[in-house]
């Protein structure tokens, strides 16, 4: 194609890919619009979470407090938890990720534009329910990780608990769509000739935390899941004298909360890794050793989350496991100092705004990670367990790993945003304000906590020789306060009166100041190729060329969405990606979604079904427009090259994203037999329980029923790829499953007495699950039928078709693992 | 993608991956050693199991690095860093079986 000239481009492209004023704005799955929409409402919950502290800090200023009661306390620290955890720094980095990671690694978009979208809905509803319940006095109060018994029905009669339950598990969607669009977009979106090993270290950090994120958060929703089905129909996970374990929920909390510390961590490193070199004048010092590194993290923080528990009384040689892997997390972390220390050894270092904030990180995390290594010990933790040495810790830890980072990345990144460089020096006192203030705040809490003070008490007794730490922890909290509001004051002055600048103002080498700033809806206008370590690049240079419309896919073409799918090792150009534009569909999808968890909340039982069919239906109209109803063979996509659309190629984002999906969903059922086997191994009052009078038989015919119809899907699939007719066998994998479906149902509704024991309510859960993943099995087979109908698939464009053998053949695997262990639990007990 | 393009993927976790799968399979040993008490049969089990889990890892530790070019060569590279790593963690962090008590 000609080139046409680089403004009437601009226009074509804009036209494309632009949000419409007004109320159209509400439509946008722009992932530039959206990633700064996730990061404006993360900073506001960060000031409301701040706010909360404030009031904490007033009332443990002095002794004997009245300021506010326990009750009210008891809320305010757990929301303060809990909004900066899940409504502050996961979709903080959500966003800056949302909006920076497509320009660094030569993308327009996500993978799923609409899914972005959905995501903030899902997060920004979310939020609203849990401040909402503030406001309303009814806000989660039994600490951010919500332990049983304190949060079950008997301890926690009101809303309070579902408030978190549900509030959680609904912001969570934005984190799990999150996950898999990252993860995609990473492996199947980076400019070509971008191969593994020329990506910036960003994108690897992402794409770990990605990864720890589709493994990380399942076992939190499966706890939240089964917390909320203990709480509104008695079905007893948790309950001791019912054959539950409270030290269930800790371990499914856990399994998520403790690699949540590293899936924040390492989003905020990926930045200093990002900034330290711009800063050092040289390429990172270690690029390998840090891949490695941050694979490490990656997999060893999943083996510590025992640390939290040490104190509830387990055997030495599982202490021992854990204490090891706690200590040991610190060595992949050491690697990542060292690498950035010397990195600025080895460069010519200059001192500006991002490096004061880069400089609090190492001198606040470093404190941190080290009373980490302290907590590791299993005698000292036993000591300081629970007491302020432990909050003091986490503080330095997740503002050291987190805030610090987040702030010398505002400070980088903001020219990017605006436009425009900051003519004020606001930010130098505001560095100090905080580090002054923070230090006084936190460090002097170390010590609170080793002369006794238990976290979470509202208030104290005056001669316990804690007054003076805590009052002056008070001031240092006032003194972070002050910092943080000239940081905003210099935000606002920064984009009211900020001075213009040509490209790349801190002579960056990454790929995302190679657009315009603030960056066009469409990033590039031409993607270019990229032959050299993405770290290393040229903005200046490559800004021009790419804006002229040299590169690929230089050109507006039938009004599509484009951009390039490479393969995941090499980044050769491989096929066109057609994202979707913009809709209200994500918007009104949300809003049927909230619509489920506020009937769960108002235990309006009967409606919440209501809700969850509204989404799935308005989920069948999001493929509507998608795809193509003809081979079109390869393309043109610039530079003399040519790659097929996404739809004509098997290795595509859509059946990556899925693979990924099922990752997922596999994580949250592993969760699931995990949980099962814990309580017929560990958990009390299992002695006294009989084999269930329970009729078994019809789980052969479900296991049948789904076996058949992976087995179909799997010839539909082969058929379709061979030219062949693959509609009746599709409709025969729809039926087998709803077969399928309605067997688990029947057997569900027969158990006898789910309530009674854990035993059956595992059994129940079993089912359930089972149930409705047979049942997506149908529905996928019967999506796959309806697109062929409409002719979206052919023996080349099969996506539909891998989907259903995918979704049929997981659904057939986890029936019979379910199965497997309803048997060994039905079975269980021969007393009595 | 070539197949040998994959295995250079995979090598980046593999070890670490194994070194899940084992953390799953001692800790799982050790509750259900202690829950239907093998008694003298328990540490003997742990030790096998913790013998076995290094073997794998120690063969990933000691592989040669691909010189068939990049991107291959410096992800075998990484991933040769990551292993080794990985039998340092399943060294030092199973060792507990051979000595520390399993249900008490």
């Amino acid at each position: 194609m000609n080139n046409p000239s680089p403004i009437r481009l601009h226009k074509q492209l804009e036209r494309i890919w632009m949000t419409p004023p007004g109320i159209g704005r509400l439509s946008s799955v722009n992932h530039t619009v959206l990633g700064k929409r996730f990061m404006v409402v993360a900073l506001s919950f960060f000031a409301i979470g701040g706010f909360l502290s404030m009031l904490i800090r007033a009332q443990l200023a002095t002794p004997h407090s009245a300021f506010i009661g326990p009750e009210i306390y008891n809320q305010i620290f757990t929301m303060h938890g809990t909004v900066m955890m899940f409504l502050f720094a996961i979709p903080m980095f959500e966003g800056f990720v949302i909006y920076m990671l497509p320009k660094m690694v030569g993308a327009r978009d996500m993978a799923f534009p609409r899914l972005t979208a959905y995501g903030f809905w899902c997060y920004l509803f979310g939020g609203m329910i849990l401040i909402g319940a503030m406001l309303a006095g009814v806000a989660p109060d039994g600490g951010w990780f919500m332990y049983t018994p304190l949060s079950s029905k008997p301890y926690t009669p009101g809303i309070n608990a579902d408030v978190w339950l549900l509030g959680i598990t609904f912001v969570e969607i934005s984190a799990v769509t999150a996950a898999v669009e990252i993860f995609v977009s990473i492996l199947k979106m980076r400019a070509p000739g971008m191969s593994l090993t020329r990506m910036p270290l960003m994108a690897w950090y992402m794409l770990v935390t990605s990864g720890m994120m589709i493994v990380g958060f399942p076992p939190l929703i499966l706890g939240s899941i089964l917390l909320e089905l203990e709480r509104a129909f008695d079905l007893p996970f948790f309950d001791p004298t019912r054959g539950g374990d409270p030290l269930l929920w800790q371990h499914l909390f856990w399994l998520f909360g403790h690699p949540e510390v590293y899936i924040i961590f390492l989003p905020a490193a990926g930045a200093l890794s990002t900034i330290i070199p711009v800063f050092a004048q040289r390429q990172i010092l270690g690029y390998r050793a840090i891949i490695a590194a941050i694979v490490a993290m990656g997999f060893l923080s999943f083996g510590l989350w025992v640390h939290h528990m040490f104190t509830v009384g387990i055997p030495h040689l599982a202490l021992a496991f854990f204490s090891a892997a706690s200590a040991l997390v610190a060595i992949p972390t050491a690697v990542q100092i060292f690498a950035w220390l010397g990195t600025l050894a080895s460069g010519r270092p200059r001192w500006d705004i991002p490096m004061l904030y880069v400089f609090g990180f190492f001198f606040v995390f470093v404190i941190g990670g080290l009373t980490g290594v302290m907590l590791a010990m299993v005698p000292f933790n036993s000591q300081a367990h629970d007491s302020y040495f432990v909050v003091a810790h986490l503080h330095y830890v997740l503002v050291g790993g987190f805030v610090f980072p987040m702030l010398a990345g505002i400070y980088h990144w903001m020219p990017h945003i605006s436009g425009k460089q900051s003519l004020y020096r606001l930010s130098i006192p505001a560095f100090w304000l905080i580090f002054i203030g923070f230090n006084l705040t936190f460090f002097l809490m170390h010590l609170t906590g080793l002369i006794g003070m238990p976290r979470r008490i509202s208030t104290y007794p005056s001669n316990w020789g804690w007054d003076w730490l805590n009052l002056l922890s008070s001031v240092g909290g006032f003194i972070l306060t002050m910092g943080f509001c000239l940081v905003l004051a210099d935000i606002v002055l920064q984009f009211r009166f900020g001075r213009y600048f040509r490209r790349d103002p801190w002579k960056a080498q990454t790929l995302e100041w190679a657009t315009a700033t603030p960056p066009p809806s469409y990033n590039f206008a031409a993607i270019p190729r990229i032959d050299e370590r993405a770290d290393g690049l040229e903005p200046t240079k490559i800004g021009p060329v790419s804006a002229g419309g040299f590169g690929y896919l230089g050109f507006a073409r039938n009004d599509d969405q484009e951009t390039m799918g490479v393969d995941i090792l090499t980044g050769a150009p491989e096929h066109v990606i057609i994202l979707p534009r913009r809709t209200f569909l994500p918007l009104w999808t949300a809003i049927a979604t909230a619509s489920f968890f506020l009937a769960m909340l108002f235990g309006q039982y009967w409606l919440a079904p209501f809700g969850a069919l509204a989404t799935l239906i308005l989920f069948l109209f999001w493929p509507v427009t998608l795809g193509q109803k003809q081979d079109f063979g390869p393309v043109d996509i610039g530079m003399g090259e040519e790659a097929v659309l996404d739809v004509e190629c098997t290795s595509n984002v859509s059946i990556l994203a899925n693979r990924a999906a099922l990752v997922m969903n596999a994580t949250l059922f592993s969760s699931l037999l995990f949980g099962g086997l814990f309580l017929l191994v560990v958990a009390p009052n299992w002695d006294s329980i009989t084999p269930l009078d329970w009729p078994l038989w019809p789980a052969g015919l479900a296991l049948l029923a789904a076996g058949l119809a992976a087995g179909t899907s799997w010839v539909a699939r082969r058929v379709n790829q061979g030219g062949g007719a693959a509609g009746t066998l599709l409709a025969i994998t729809a039926l087998l499953q709803a077969v399928a479906t309605a067997t688990l149902i029947a057997m569900a509704f027969v158990l006898p007495e789910p309530t009674a024991h854990a035993r059956q309510a595992v059994i129940f859960a079993l089912l359930s699950f089972a149930a409705i993943h047979c049942g997506l099995g149908a529905l996928m087979a019967g999506h796959g039928l309806w697109r062929l109908k409409q002719g979206y698939v052919s023996a080349k464009r099969q996506t539909e078709m891998v989907l259903a053998w995918l979704w049929n053949g997981y659904a057939a695997a986890t029936l019979v693992t379910a199965l497997g262990l309803v048997m060994l639990l039905a079975l269980a007990g021969g007393g009595q | 993608m070539r197949r040998q393009d994959m295995r250079a993927l995979v090598l980046l976790i593999a070890g670490f991956t194994i070194w899940s799968l084992a953390f799953v399979l001692l800790y799982a040993l050790q509750a259900l050693g202690c829950a239907y008490e093998w008694g003298t049969f328990h540490r003997p089990v742990l030790i096998i199991a913790y013998l076995i889990s290094l073997t794998p890892l120690v063969w990933l530790a000691f592989r040669r690095p691909y010189d068939s070019g990049e991107p291959q060569t410096s992800l075998s590279i990484a991933a040769l860093w990551a292993n080794r790593a990985a039998l340092v963690a399943g060294v030092l962090v199973y060792l507990p079986v051979t000595f520390a008590t399993a249900c008490i």
